[in-house]
């Protein structure tokens, strides 16, 4: 029944209550208002928006950096990232860049966005904080349908990621969980659900009432813990507070149909590394075109992925690589995230915002991981892209202090992006250099 | 191929629980610090101040002003860490300045990192806090089968023992935001089938392999004759083009030539055997299928259950003995699962019945295959073609198969399952009969725990909901019960909190659960609960009996496997690969049952309550028919592992003799001398090496050339920063070079160096082994032997590391100084029965920390 419905259908019978979002087709001027705190997009703006891309296991460190002899505009861009040549002038790599708190060997993710000192609080062996992506999700999330969304992929455990359910971490410190295949992120942000308003909204109300019940018994066992447990109780309260969250979010959305791209998006197959994460991309550059959300993380495949070029072994032998076959696949990795990567950036520049600019230009892409090689925890490899930020692109910039926090990068992301944070991490101050004009 | 020095050293594992070997005793370790001893402020006064004195301060770092009690707090340590590190990557003191002399920095070095190690424990110390754990994904599996008698797939849950340290510990068990939502599918899913038990029949399928294989492979000779032909034809004449004898082009021409004659022979030779008329011979072909496997009818989602594949086989005596075993896998590709394996001992003229029991999970739709033992990679194919070269026919073939048969499922006695819904008495209303099912569902799943009144009313209202919408009683029942599935109440150990008398003592009913989890990794049984609810689960006599009681019951295993594992981070034998052309013997098959046997020998020392030692060296080793051939010990038939005499002067017997150790302290190419002595100095002789410091720059000398070991242990002497480990980690390391990568003896070590620009241009060189030298703080060794004889003498320093892990994972908090005379009073209760693994858990059991929350 529901399909005969047009869309200004389930809106005129959407209550009045419900925020809309931009709509550019139904001629809602795009992003109204800037409620977010210290914005500074005007009006008239194509939205900001943010991509965090992890890859777990370092890189090829001898061949993967730029010679730091040459910095700034005129530096060779490296053999094994060949295919990033076209892009030269809108990427840049950054050098000398870490978090003085990593000391985990196979952790290229777990403190990666957070920059967290893992044994910060006494009596407990690990501790994380906010990711930088939820962070930014807090005021660039608040139009979307989704908040922010987060990718990863089966099996990430194994891919040098170390602890975590994605890149994300929540303001308490805890794991978010994230999309592990195209099919799931094809169906949470495109699928179109053909029950009707009613009974979604009645589905709701029963999730609702199924939190109600959980909380019930939380509450009754909450008055005879001590004090340790109920802490641990409170990440139960955490994850419900967040359901209800979301929940709400929901009902918001709940009279608007999602939007599928003018591009016509058939739902993947069941897709393995390259092809996967190339997927991936796809459905996040989808998603930017109808803004079901502005900001993604997402945490790449490297076992599927080298297997899937061809290596017998695992990203772990890979990572440890010495003369020989190891070194062949882990630079033939290399050179396969520069291909996806120069494709994805070909497709953000190909898809046009109503001002003329492209998705390219509004958004800030930074890609890389907390491991250099091997087990080196410095000079994280770092590739960032695009015009979000306002960084001025095409450079190589090496930074004096080879400890310069990592987060003095997210910062700068943050407050480039117009989210006017005071710190964050271990932040020392923004990067002034990407600023430079 | 570059072997790095830091490859090598960074490969020891950074995810240990860290143990504390310090002999002081329990109180003293309770008010212990961490502190660089005050001399060391000569180094800096000498090196640093310069520089980093209250006056100059350069880059903010004031060394005078530094406390040297590391632990004080964390700041403190941070800032030391930052000492070690700058130290360590050779970054201070700068190139410009003076260096600090070897010996000095050695000294500095070895005493900062193990002060170091000391306050992060402290630090990091729970002061006697058991935090309340979830149930971990193991135990949840566990117990939703235990409550609905469906094992539930929970691949979708975080992993908990991705974590570091044991997989119990409260702290580490996080709860994420979709969590909740996970557990509710999961518990959907597992409710809608309980509420339905299959009523199916058992049947028989057979599967006749002939009438598949035999028409094809007489296909294919027939086939490679014709391009034979054609080749052959096109090249004994010039005029016409290769397209005139169905090849695309010259180059194609001259491959099939040789191709042809490369392949024929062997489809040539599985035809003429006249068993393939009646079966089929299990061969591996290049082209034209890959390996020959017997397929067994694909089964649905709904058909879950036991089945038994049954098999008349034969092996072929002359094949090597690898070839004389069947695998049994479910699905392809990289979904394919190995079940197991069984050796064929019939032959052709008696062919034998061969069975393999196996089960099929609800909700998956699979097929099962029998074929030969396969390799992680593509070893087989290489290895196929290296024997071709050799005989002309390819890898012989190992076992001839009649016809196999899928039976099954097995029925289920409906009485074992688990009651889902009592029946209703005549005179209750439905809504009494469905609030008096769910309370007393919620009390099963709460573990005794009896829910609000207000709480029911609510699972009420959810059942109604569902009846609402016309659906029937049963079905409506599922949602209430899978959002107890999902109650804290279900998903935590709940103990409350001590009474305001300050009585710390747990009720019987908590002290059930926690046993019942420390031994079963499930929620208690029938028995436990009676004890519990009649208060005299806590007698000391009745726990003991209780204990004992649940070490013999087969659900111990669970303990023997999750403890096992973690204590020895046996996650190791999997993170590497091997290639079966380089390690032709060590496939699939033995790289699993190897680490059967480590669970095997520590359950066999439990039933047979044998002393602690038996892990360092022993007569005898745990093997089963494959580890036997794969160890080349006579005499051991059948799937079974058992206890097998070993001959004096054995090298196996104990851990140091297995597989599974050696294949862990290796990268899948060569061993880690590296990363053996670090896992020996760990675990055996609980003396554990600080953790690798990141960033420790490589040795760029030793790029591109291999070294062999004694070359290694020199270079690793050269810098003090490497030195201060390796001096105690490469003896040992060394000291077990006789034992490749996949454990098996060696006189000389042989490495593939690369010649040329291409892959395949490798040159061998051999080095010879040296495995003499001088243990740490112990006595000179000739041998492995002589070395194992050392670590043999540490038998009290291994039952204490065991013993700390013990109260590690029983407790569920990391082990901390608080936990010092816990350990005490366990050894010292256990050291007459040689520290025997079942006593030990008597005495952490009967212990008052264990019985207090």
């Amino acid at each position: 029944m529901s399909n005969t419905n047009s869309r200004r259908t389930f809106l005129r019978s959407s209550t009045a209550a419900i925020a809309l979002p931009f709509l550019p087709s139904l001629g809602f001027q795009p992003f109204a208002n800037t409620a977010s705190a210290g914005s500074i997009i005007t009006n008239a703006a194509p939205p900001k928006r943010m991509v965090f891309l992890g890859m777990g296991f370092g890189v090829t460190a001898d061949r993967w950096y730029p010679d730091t002899a040459t910095v700034g505009e005129n530096y060779e861009l490296p053999k094994i990232l060949k295919p990033l040549k076209k892009h030269k002038k809108d990427i840049t790599i950054i050098q000398n860049l870490m978090h003085q708190y990593s000391a985990d060997g196979h952790a290229g993710s777990t403190f990666w966005l957070t920059g967290a000192n893992r044994y910060a609080i006494p009596g407990q062996s690990f501790h994380n904080t906010v990711s930088v992506d939820q962070v930014a999700a807090e005021a660039l999330g608040k139009k979307t349908r989704f908040t922010s969304i987060q990718l990863t992929a089966k099996g990430a455990g194994e891919d040098g990621h170390g602890p975590g359910s994605s890149l994300a971490w929540n303001r308490s410190g805890k794991p978010v969980a994230g999309l592990d295949t195209p099919v799931a992120a094809f169906h949470k942000m495109f699928s179109k659900d053909s029950t009707p308003l009613a009974q979604r909204q009645k589905i709701l109300n029963e999730q609702r009432s199924v939190l109600d019940t959980v909380m019930s018994d939380a509450k009754s066992i909450e008055r005879k813990l001590n004090r340790t447990d109920n802490q641990k109780l409170d990440e139960y309260f955490q994850s419900v507070r967040e359901i209800e969250v979301r929940l709400s979010k929901e009902e918001k959305w709940l009279g608007i149909e999602k939007k599928t791209p003018k591009a016509k998006l058939k739902e993947p197959g069941d897709l393995e590394g390259v092809a996967e994460i190339r997927m991936m991309y796809d459905l996040m550059v989808a998603a930017m075109q109808v803004d079901a959300s502005r900001v993604f993380t997402y945490r790449m495949p490297a076992n599927r992925m080298i297997q899937s070029q061809g290596a017998t072994m695992s990203a772990h032998s890979m990572s440890h690589y010495s003369e020989g076959e190891r070194r062949t696949v882990s630079e033939k990795r290399d050179t396969g995230h520069a291909k996806l990567l120069s494709e994805f950036f070909d497709k953000l520049k190909a898809s046009k915002e109503p001002d003329g600019s492209s998705l390219f230009d509004h958004c800030a892409v930074s890609f890389g991981t907390n491991l250099s090689s091997v087990h080196t925890l410095k000079n994280c490899p770092t590739l960032i892209a695009g015009g979000g930020a306002g960084f001025r692109q095409g450079r190589h910039l090496v930074m004096d202090d080879p400890k310069t926090p990592l987060c003095n990068l997210w910062l700068s992301v943050l407050r480039g992006s117009g989210i006017n944070v005071d710190s964050f991490g271990d932040a020392t101050g923004v990067i002034e250099d990407l600023f430079q004009l | 191929m570059l072997v790095s020095l830091w490859a090598s050293f960074c490969s020891i594992c950074l995810f240990v629980p860290l143990v504390i070997s310090d002999r002081a005793s329990a109180q003293e370790l309770v008010h212990r610090t961490a502190a660089m001893p005050q001399k060391y402020s000569d180094v800096f006064k000498k090196y640093c101040y310069d520089c980093h004195d209250s006056d100059t301060q350069e880059g903010s770092v004031d060394l005078e002003a530094i406390p040297f009690e590391i632990s004080k707090d964390i700041g403190t340590a941070e800032r030391w860490a930052k000492v070690l590190n700058a130290i360590n990557s050779g970054e201070m003191p700068p190139e410009d300045s003076q260096p600090i002399a070897d010996k000095a920095k050695l000294e500095f070095l070895d005493a900062l990192s193990s002060e170091m190690v000391l306050a992060r424990k402290i630090l990091s110390d729970s002061g006697g806090v058991i935090t309340m754990r979830r149930l971990n994904r193991r135990e949840y599996q566990n117990t939703l089968e235990a409550l609905t008698g469906i094992r539930p797939d929970v691949s979708n849950l975080p992993d908990d023992q991705a974590n570091e340290g044991f997989d119990t510990t409260g702290a580490s068990l996080f709860f994420s935001s979709d969590q909740l939502e996970q557990y509710l599918d999961v518990a959907r899913g597992a409710l809608k089938l309980a509420m339905y038990p299959p009523k199916r029949k058992s049947r028989t399928r057979r599967i006749e392999p002939e009438e598949y294989y035999t028409p094809h492979y007489e296909g294919v000779v027939k086939e490679l004759k014709r391009k034979q032909a054609n080749a052959e034809a096109y090249a004994a004449q010039s005029e016409k083009p290769p397209s005139a004898f169905d090849m695309l082009d010259e180059y194609q021409a001259k491959k099939q030539l040789v191709n042809m004659r490369k392949w024929l022979p062997q489809v040539e030779e599985y035809i003429a055997r006249p068993e393939t008329q009646t079966g089929a011979t299990l061969i591996m072909t290049i082209k034209y299928g890959g390996m020959t496997t017997v397929k067994l009818p694909t089964l649905g989602p709904a058909e879950h259950g036991k089945y038994t594949i049954r098999m008349r086989a034969a092996a072929y005596k002359d094949a090597p003995e690898r070839f004389q075993y069947v695998e049994f896998t479910s699905g392809l590709g990289k979904r394919r699962n190995h079940l197991g394996w069984r050796k064929v001992d019939g032959t052709l003229d008696d062919p034998e019945i061969v069975e393999f029991t196996f089960e099929h999970r609800p909700g998956e739709k699979l097929s099962y295959r029998i074929h030969q033992r396969s390799h992680q990679d593509r070893g087989d194919k290489n290895l196929w073609t290296v024997d071709m070269e050799k005989n002309g026919i390819g890898t012989p073939p190992g076992v001839w198969v009649d016809w196999a048969e899928l039976i099954g499922p097995e029925p289920v006695d409906s009485k074992l399952l688990p009651t889902m819904l009592p029946d209703r008495p005549k005179s209750w209303s439905e809504k009494k009969y469905a609030r008096a099912a769910l309370k007393h569902f919620a009390e099963e799943a709460f573990r005794g725990r009896v829910p609000t009144e207000e709480y029911v009313d609510k699972l009420l209202g959810h059942y109604q909901a569902q009846r609402a919408k016309k659906l029937n009683v049963k079905d409506s029942m599922i949602e209430p019960m899978a959002i107890v599935l999902s109650s804290p109440s279900f998903l935590y150990m709940v103990e409350p909190k001590a009474s305001e008398a300050g009585d710390t003592l747990l009720s019987d009913y908590d002290l059930a659960v926690r046993l019942s989890y420390f031994l079963w990794s499930t929620s208690p049984d029938k028995e436990l609960m009676k004890l519990a609810k009649t208060g005299m689960l806590s007698d000391p006599a009745i726990l003991r009996k209780q204990t004992t009681r649940m070490l013999a019951d087969e659900k111990s295993d669970r303990f023997v496997r999750g403890f096992t594992h973690q204590w020895l981070e046996m996650e190791r034998i999997d993170m590497f690969q091997f290639k079966g052309r380089d390690f032709p013997t060590f496939d699939n098959a033995v790289r699993a049952n190897a680490r059967e046997e480590i669970f095997s020998t520590v359950g066999l020392m439990l039933d047979e309550g044998l002393p602690l030692k038996t892990l360092l060296k022993s007569d005898f080793a745990v093997v089963n028919d494959l580890m036997a051939d794969y160890y080349g010990l006579p005499e051991v038939k059948g799937h079974e592992f058992r206890k097998v005499s070993l001959p004096r002067k054995s090298i196996r017997g104990g851990l140091l003799g297995t597989a599974a150790v050696h294949c862990m302290g290796s990268d899948g190419v060569r061993s880690s001398p590296v990363e053996r002595g670090a896992w020996v100095l760990r675990h055996l002789v609980n003396n554990p090496p600080p953790p690798a410091p990141p960033n420790v720059p490589q040795l760029s000398r030793l790029d591109g050339e291999p070294l062999s070991g004694p070359e290694l242990q020199r270079a690793h002497q050269e810098q003090p920063q490497c030195a201060q480990c390796h001096q105690k980690i490469d003896p040992i390391g060394f000291g077990l070079e006789n034992f490749d990568a996949a454990g098996q003896w060696r006189a000389t070590e042989t490495v593939k160096v690369k010649t040329g620009k291409r892959e395949k241009r490798l040159k061998e060189i051999e080095f010879k082994i040296d495995p003499s030298g001088k243990f740490p703080g112990g006595s000179r060794f000739s041998d492995f032997f002589g070395l194992r004889d050392e670590i043999a003498k540490h038998e009290d320093d291994f039952a204490r590391g065991f013993t700390e892990s013990l109260i590690e994972y029983g407790l569920g908090r990391p082990f901390g100084f608080t936990d010092q005379d816990l350990a005490d009073e366990i050894l010292n209760a256990t050291q007459n029965s040689g520290y025997n693994i079942g006593e030990s858990v008597h005495a952490l059991i009967q212990s008052k920390l264990f019985r207090s929350r």
